[in-house]
Formats: C-alpha cells, structure tokens, sequence
C-alpha cells in the first residue's frame, strides 16, 4: 500500500518539477505579451472609452476605475493566496504518507472575517455607486434631440422653435454646441438598438415604445465616434455614428443652414441626377423643399424611414457613418458614394427584399445615370463646418 | 415503488406488489449492444449518454467558437458573411449553455448523486431515461435549422422584437424557441426527479448536513430549474405565437412593451448562470478535501452559501438590463443586489482556500484543474462585480469586457470544475483513469489557451469593442488583440485534442490491459461513491450503507488512536464493497425514447406543417398509453431469488451501529 502512495509520490514530484521550467516560461511569456499589449493599447481607436471627454463619461470613468482598483486588490490577495498555498502546502516527497495533515474542519470566526470583510468593501462601493446612478440618470439642460435608432442608421431631429415639430431631421451625425449638456429622447423605430458615443457617456438603450431620456455634452469641440451596441440584426456590426461638437458660432450657423430647404440645380448634369432621384429615390428619401413624399414614415422600410438628405454634405460620412463622405485631401468620396448607390446591398450587409436597407440599382441605373444622381447629390450643402481629423 | 430496507427518520414509501408483472406491454430484456443503452434506465448509462452526447455539442460549440474567432482574426474578415457570423455566434451561445455545460452537469448528477446518497437508481428512472432523450432531440431539432435554411439569428438572448417574424422572417428563431422547449422539458423532467431522489432516497443516516457538497449543489440547482424553466417555457411561448400563430407580445405597434421579454429571460437567465455554476462548485468541494487530505474548511458555510447563491439569484436579474431603461431606483436597487450576491460567492473561494490551507495537496489532474477554477472564477467573478457598478456597467454592457467576464465565469470556472469532474470519477465510471501525464498536458494547454483567448478580451473590451459585430475597422485599433485571441483560441483547440487523445489512447490501453483496472478507492476519496468498485457495478451498492459521518467513507477509513491522533485503519480498497451481488434492478423500456421522439415531430410540424404535427401527437400519446401499461417489471427477469444467497456477515460495512443494512429489494420502476 504505502509502495504505492510513494509510486505515486515521486511521479508527481517528477512532474512538479517539468512545471516550474514550463511556469517559468509561461511568466516569460505573459511578461513579453503584456509588453506587447500595453503598446498596442497606446494605439487606441476611434471608439474609445478610455479616454472620456464629457462630463458623464469623466464621471463613470473615476467609478469604473475605484471600482477596477478594488477588484485588482481582491484577485492579487487571492492570487497571492493560492500560490502560496501551492508552494508551500505541496505533497513533498519526504512527507509520510500515513501522516496526515492537520484536520482542521472550519473556523467561525475566519469565517465570520471574510464574510464580514467583502460586506464592508461592497456596503463602500454600494455608498459611491448609487448616488453615481441617480446623478447619471436625470435629464441634460440644454436643448432637446430626439435620436431615432432603426435598422441600421441613426436619425437626429431638432425641434429648433418648439413648436412641436422637428425643423432639423439629419443622419448618423449628432451635432451639439460645445459645454452644452444636450437632453437625447432615444427611441426606436423597429427592433432594440443602443446609443453609444463612449467619450461623451455610457449606453442607453433604443426600444421601440418607449421613449429613454439621456445626456451627452463636450467641453471641447471636436467629432466623437460611436456605435450601435445592442445586437439589432444583420448589419448591427455597422451602424455607427458621430458626435460632432461645434462652437457656438459654427453650430449657429450650421442650425441656419439646415434650416433652409434645398433648391432645384440648375446645371445640366446635377438637373438630370434630380430628376432620376425622383424617379427612384423619393420613395424612401427625403429632401426638405423638394422630395417630402416620403417624410413621416413609408411603407417601402419596416422602420418607416431612410435618411433625410436635404444637407448630405454637410456630413463627414454616409450609410451608417459607415464610410467617409470627404476624403483626406478635402474632396468629395466619389467613388464610395457611386458604389453605394449602384449596389447598397453589396456595401453593407442588408435584406431589401425584407425592406430592410436600400435596394440595389445595379440593374437600374446606367453608369452615367449614377454619375449624374452622385452630381445632384454634391449640390446638397456642404461641406461639413468639421472634418475628422 | 422505491426502495424497501427500513430507513429510521426518512420517508418510508411502500413498494407496492412487486410480482405485478402482467400488463398490455412487454418490457425489453436482456438488453446488449445498441439496445442495452437506447432502452435503458439506468442512471449511470443514462449519466455516460448525457455526458457523450454533451460533448459532441462541446465539439460543434467549439467549431462554431472557432469560426467566429477566425472571422475576428483581422480587421474587416472575410471568413464569414454577417449572416452567417450572427447565426453562429446565436448558436455557439445556445449551444454551450444549453448543450455542453447544463447537460455535462446533468452528466455528473445523474451518475453521481445516487451514489453518493447509497441509492440504487434515482426515483423515476423511465422519467430520467425520457430527460435525456428530449435532451437528445432537442439539441438534434435546434441545429436541424442548420439543414433548413438557416440558425437563429437572434442571440442567444433573443431580444424581442428582432426575434419576430417581421425582423427574422427565416425559420431559425422558430427552431430556436422550440428547441430549447425540448430541452427545457427535458432539465424540468430531470430536476424533478433528482429533487424526490435527493430527498427521499438518502441512505439511512445521511441527514441532509451529512450529505455531500456534490450532492448538495445539485440539490439546490434543481430547486433553480424547477423554479427558472417555467419563466423561459411562458416567454418561448410568447415568442412562438408571436411567430406562428400572429399574436401581439412583442408588437409594439400594438401596444407590447419588448422589455417584457427581456424580463422573462432573465429572470430564468440569472438563475441559469447559477444551475451552471454551482455543480462545478459542488464537484471542487469534493476534490480539493480529497486532493488536500483535510476536510472541507467550513461545510456548514459552503453549503449555506451555495443554496444562499441560490436564493439571491433571484433578484439580481435586471442587471442584464442597466442600459435597457429602468430607471435609476430599478438600476440603484439591482446593483446592490448583484454586489451582495458577491458575498457568499467570495466566501465559497476563501474556504476553499482554507481547506487546502496546511494541506498536503497532491497536483493530480482534477486537483489542478479544481485550483484552477478557484483561480480563474475568482476573476470573473471580480469583473462581475465591477459590472455590479451600474453606471461602469452603461460602459462596459455589450462590450468584450462582458464576454470575457462570463468566458471566465463559465470556461474557467464551469468548464473546469467539469473537466476536473471528469478526471476525478473517470475510474468510477470506466474503471481506469485518464492519463495523468496526457491529462497535464490537456489542463497546462487549455490554462494557456484559454488565457489567451478570453483574458485580452478584457482590454479590447475596455477599449470600446462592441460584442456580436461580425467585423471592425483597420481604424478602430483592435488588430494585436484580435490577432491574439483567435490564436488563443486555437491554442485550446489543441488542448482539447490532447483531451480526445487522452480518452481514446487511455480507453484502448485499459482495454489492451496496459492500463490497469483501479480499485475501488484509486484516490483515497472521503465519500461512499468509492466504496464501491470501479466501475460501478450495475447494482451500485451490494448493501444499503448506514451513514454516520460526514465524509463518511474516510472516516471508515481513518479512525483517532488512543492518543487522539487520526491513523489510517484501513484501507480504502479493503474494506470497499465486493460488488459480487446481483439484486433486481428495474426493467429497461421502450417508451421514453419514443415519447421523447414524438416532440420533434410537433415542434417541426409547427414550423412547416400541422400534419407532422399530428404524427408527432399520436406518438406522444401513443408512448404515454404504452408507458402507463407497461408492466413494472420485466417478468423474466428471474428476481424471485434474488438475495437469498448472500451472507450479510461477510460484506456488511464495518462500524456501523445500525445493523439495518440489507440487500436492496427492490429498485425503484419510475
């Protein structure tokens, strides 16, 4: 019996042994990736929680951080606890077999301490993490947007003069004044979406019926990228959006040019482009002064809308947020932008046939057909008081 | 119906005329081959099946796992379109929690439990036979979509109102809500049974604080299901009229609110983390005493802990849900709640510490693989309480620090308590063990791969990348992490291999005869599941044992000397039963997998066509008619002379002072 015990003694000693080279290495290695990632962090994106910018985002930052801080303390000392363990309480191979360890069944008061020890540190975090909720929760000050969420694109409408209606219906770019804390109704209009614009505040989410009150507001202009981050179907991966904060002056005057309604061109290319948008295009889209048929929902979508593209160029991007509208040097994405009509499908994941997303014009349009329609829609505003940088 | 030895404090049921043998229908006998397990209903068969069969899904979750990690492997992948990568990862979730890690735990308390409480079979062995059936089907009908034009595509969450036929037109969300229908009925049938078998049939003097922590997890796991599947069965049903039959739930339009859903699933899905947890914590407080050579720090505490886990689960579930719209009391309120859930969970970790805490631990493989659920739990359990803080939670919510957290939570801790699990009982169950050496390399690779994968996730998470996107941009900064992660994940590929090696090189060695057959005790273990031989016989146990300790089998074993001090007095293998009886067991049965067959049928007839559905009924109904008539026993199965030849001096377990044991009479029919 006890040849056996030792048998089995000296097979794990043997393997205890093949470990510690094979742990070495592996803290080696941990060492050489955490170097790696901690450069590759440095290269952050765009979306980037990491480094908050609004005051809500500042505000959930320093709890995440005290409340990461906490939860690195716990898994060091436990960490700590069960290597320990490991080391020291190891089968040795001169340990006798028949000698047991010391049989201890519990301990009250032990147990009473980490019990009692985790409440306090929880009862703590609890005292700064609710008052952190409410403070969070109420509405913004300033003025009111309301943020439709569908398949798969945001819409943003101002109601300049309150009076009920909205004045302003723009696309995948929210644009707020700078030091403002703007007052969002997030809604939906098909499945459930969410609102992320991670430097400026956390998540809310978009659903259908309700209406959800929520905040964002930048005390330095600049564009803010953010995400649809509740699954909503097929292209869910690519429904981003922007936050474009302005200066006061640069939103006044941005205000004022969304305002005006678009006027019919005039050159020969740009006229022949109108005319095709009104053959193919009004049924979902809207341009304000001109093509309003399809303004209040229509039944070609199952969200009942497709972008208001009355001042197009005035965005920095397009279908989603997901391509740019401009490219680096200043001029206008034409190719993207041709591509996109001639076969939307084919761009971004969608299911027309299911009146989700645009439909494809590959069979409709002729190649100049689409040169002129991308020449129409140049004359739509433009260009945007802010590129990305 | 049960059992009829004598049992002083417990329930005694009445076994009924046990030579009723007439009825409309003959029962199978001797059962060989293919037979002997399609129509069986034994709980250790039953066990092996569920577990087999659990891990063919861990396979397909797995391939499914790697598909998504090869379409994240670089910026804009190609691997995938969308959607495929949405089905996919719907059903790598679907897959894992309700085909691998609910199943495997079934596994273990289906094989487990009733050898630890000295039972025969469980209490409605044809119920348990029916349980993994559906089981069985269930899993089948669920990826049949993959055949039928497409999988869910919804999540495995499933949020209303994408799920609806308006959003997901193909079939998919119908197989979705059907197939885990199956399934559910299949945990239900299956904690029923585990609960009255738990309660009821406890060898004489296993009181409930005697009982194995094993045990005891699973105990309060199935009080979860019997609790939790009720929820989900009401919203699948909402979800299914919703689609079939053109109901309203979730039409907003008609004045639905879709968070309805949200609320139904959680309320069983916080619970469900827990029925996946808990076994896993059940299965290292029997290892790590074992492997520690101490008892276990604190039973009292870990046992009221687990069932207090138990109860709180069921007020934490909105904190799914903070960005959702609650409102801040809801939010402030379910934060809290979710932070004190932490407490009993931390003390579990702390006590498990303790007991091996001036042990003399012995790194076999399910003790590393046990201290390694202990380690990596304990991370995600700590990213869950930072998820705890709401308004971190409206940042971190849907992004990859959330699936790194629960990847920790059930990979590094289910899975592992699992695979720990597995190593442990392998010789009760196949009479040899694993390969120690194969199964180091299994645990050492998957440690590694799975660090790799699923610890990097926390920092592309924090870096804002937004879980279920079947793709990211060049420009979003996700590249060396992705990179690492999908590498990671194929590091675990090779660990499982090294699993599958390890079964079937260790399978052919013992049947080759260089693997030896262990003895009944190979671990010098604590309870009376290895007091019996390995494997188990057919019987279980030749004598039903008295129970007089916790642990009690060790203190069968070790025994304090006139000085106080604890001495072996025996050995395990010695004094462990013989296992030379061959007492009435119950009669293997056509109808469960019949029964079990005609649900399919329905559910696919739902999708295409009622007919089907028809078929489906008739063989429902016509199984449940054949059930109700079949006899309670096999009538040639010869038990009339069933012990009469034994000599209870020579096998009788020492030490006990209630002489009642007896030869079993009769096993329980179902």
């Amino acid at each position: 019996m006890s040849a056996r015990i030792n048998k089995s003694t000296n097979t794990t000693t043997r393997a205890a042994g093949k470990r510690h080279s094979l742990m070495g290495r592996l803290i080696r290695l941990s060492g050489l990736l955490l170097t790696a990632g901690a450069l590759a962090s440095c290269a952050t994106g765009r979306i980037d929680p990491t480094n908050p910018v609004g005051e809500n985002a500042k505000q959930i930052d320093g709890i995440m951080r005290l409340s990461g801080y906490l939860a690195t303390a716990v898994g060091i000392f436990v960490a700590v606890a069960v290597v320990l363990v490991i080391v020291k309480f190891r089968e040795r191979p001169d340990d006798d077999p028949d000698e047991l360890p010391e049989q201890i069944h519990g301990n009250k008061k032990a147990e009473l301490t980490w019990t009692l020890i985790p409440v306090v540190m929880l009862v703590f975090l609890a005292v700064v993490t609710i008052p952190g909720v409410f403070d969070l929760s109420g509405k913004g000050d300033g003025r009111t947007i309301k943020v439709e969420g569908q398949q798969w694109w945001w819409q943003f409408s101002y109601d300049v003069d309150e009076d009920g209606t909205d004045d302003i219906v723009t696309a995948n770019e929210i644009v707020i004044p700078v030091g403002e804390e703007v007052n969002l109704e997030i809604q939906s209009n098909d499945v459930i979406h969410s609102f992320w614009i991670p430097q400026l505040n956390g998540k809310k989410d978009a659903v259908p019926g309700r209406v959800h009150h929520w905040r964002i507001s930048s005390p330095v202009p600049g564009i803010f990228y953010g995400e649809c981050t509740e699954f909503c179907g097929l292209s869910h991966a690519n429904m981003q959006m922007r936050a474009v904060v302005l200066s006061d002056e640069d939103y006044n005057n941005w205000v004022r040019e969304q305002l005006a309604p678009a006027t019919t061109p005039t050159a020969a290319a740009a006229k022949r482009g109108y005319d095709l948008f009104g053959r193919h295009c009004v049924s979902c889209h809207v341009v304000n002064g001109l093509y309003e048929s399809a303004a209040g929902g229509n039944a070609n979508l199952t969200s009942g809308y497709a972008p208001n593209l009355t001042h197009l160029m005035t965005r920095t991007s397009f279908a989603g947020a997901l391509f740019e509208l401009y490219k680096d040097d200043g001029s206008v994405n034409v190719a993207d932008l041709k591509e996109w009509i001639r076969n939307a499908p084919g761009q971004k994941p969608s299911r027309p046939d299911n009146r989700q997303g645009m439909i494809s014009f590959a069979e409709t349009l002729s190649d100049s057909e689409l040169d002129d329609l991308v020449t129409y829609l140049m004359t739509l505003g433009g260009p945007p008081p802010l590129m990305p940088s | 119906m049960a059992i009829t030895e004598e049992r002083p404090e417990i329930l005694e049921l009445e076994s009924g005329d046990t030579s009723f043998s007439t009825g409309a229908f003959a029962r199978p006998t001797n059962a060989s081959g293919w037979r002997a397990w399609f129509f069986t209903v034994d709980h250790k068969k039953i066990g092996i099946m569920y577990g087999a069969v659990a891990m063919f899904w861990f396979l397909w979750g797995g391939v499914e796992a790697l598909l998504i990690r090869a379409q994240l492997f670089t910026p804009n992948g190609t691997v995938l379109t969308a959607e495929q990568y949405n089905q996919i990862f719907t059903m790598h979730g679907t897959t894992m929690v309700f085909l691998v890690i609910m199943p495997l735990a079934a596994a273990f308390a289906n094989y487990i439990v009733p050898l630890q409480i000295g039972a025969r079979d469980v209490a409605f062995p044809r119920m348990n036979a029916l349980g993994l059936w559906l089981f069985v089907f269930g899993g089948i009908f669920l990826n049949l979509s993959w055949f039928l034009g497409g999988g869910p595509d919804g999540g495995w969450f499933a949020y209303a109102p994408n799920t609806g036929v308006t959003f997901s037109p193909g079939a998919g969300m119908d197989f979705y809500a059907l197939g885990l229908q199956i399934a559910g009925i299949a945990s239900l049938v299956g904690a029923i049974n585990l609960i009255v078998t738990v309660l009821n049939m406890r060898a004489p003097g296993m009181t409930m604080l005697r009982m194995p922590v094993f045990t005891w997890m699973i105990l309060v796991v199935q009080f979860l299901l019997l609790f939790a599947l009720p929820v989900i069965t009401v919203a699948l049903i909402l979800l299914s009229f919703d689609r079939t039959f053109d109901a309203n739930f979730f039409n907003v339009a008609m004045g639905a609110d879709p968070l309805l859903w949200q609320h139904l699933f959680w309320i069983f899905g916080h619970p469900e983390v827990y029925i996946l947890i808990l076994p896993s914590f059940g299965i290292v407080s029997e290892t790590l005493p074992v492997f520690s050579r101490k008892p276990l720090f604190g039973y009292s505490v870990i046992v009221i802990s687990g069932a207090a886990i138990g109860f709180m689960g069921w007020g934490v579930w909105a904190h799914h849900m903070f960005v959702s719209g609650l409102g801040p009391v809801g939010v402030a309120a379910f934060s809290a709640t979710t932070m004190f859930i932490a407490v009993p969970t931390g003390v579990k970790i702390l006590n498990w510490i303790a007991t091996m805490w001036g042990g003399n631990l012995r790194f076999t493989v399910p003790m590393m693989f046990s201290i390694s659920l202990v380690s990596m739990f304990t991370i995600g359990g700590l990213s869950g309480v930072m998820h705890s803080v709401a308004p971190a939670d409206t940042q971190q919510t849907d992004t990859y620090f959330i699936v790194a957290h629960f990847h920790y939570v059930l990979f590094g801790g289910a899975l592992m308590g699992l695979f720990a699990g597995m190593y442990y009982w392998w010789p009760k169950a196949f009479g040899y063990k694993l390969s120690e050496s194969l199964g180091k390399w299994h645990f050492w690779i998957l440690l590694v791969g799975f660090n790799m994968t699923f610890g990097p996730m926390h920092i592309v998470g924090l870096q804002g990348m937004a879980r279920r996107h079947s793709r990211y941009g060049p420009e979003d900064g996700f590249d060396f992490w992705n990179a690492v992660v999908t590498i990671g994940a194929f590091v675990i590929l090779i660990g499982m291999i090294v699993f599958a090696v390890n079964i079937v090189r260790s399978w052919l060695g013992y049947k080759a005869g260089t693997i030896p057959q262990e003895p009944a005790d190979p671990w010098d273990a604590r309870t009376i599941e290895w007091a019996i031989p390995c494997p188990t016989p057919e019987h279980n146990f030749d004598y039903v044992p008295v129970i007089t300790d916790i642990d009690d089998f060790w203190h069968k074993k070790y025994q304090p000397d006139e000085n106080g001090k604890l001495r072996k007095i025996a050995d395990g293998n010695e004094i462990a039963q013989k296992g030379d009886q061959s007492p009435h067991l119950p009669s293997p049965s056509y109808w469960p997998i019949v029964l079990a067959a005609g649900l399919p049928l329905i559910a696919l007839g739902l999708i295409y066509n009622l007919w089907v559905s028809g078929i489906g009924l008739v063989l429902l109904l016509g199984a449940m008619f054949g059930w109700s008539l079949e006899p309670a026993t096999d009538p040639n199965a010869g038990h009339d002379d069933h012990g009469d030849d034994h000599d209870p001096d020579t096998n009788a377990p020492d030490g006990d002072e209630g002489g009642d044991a007896e030869v079993a009479e009769e096993a329980p029919v179902g």
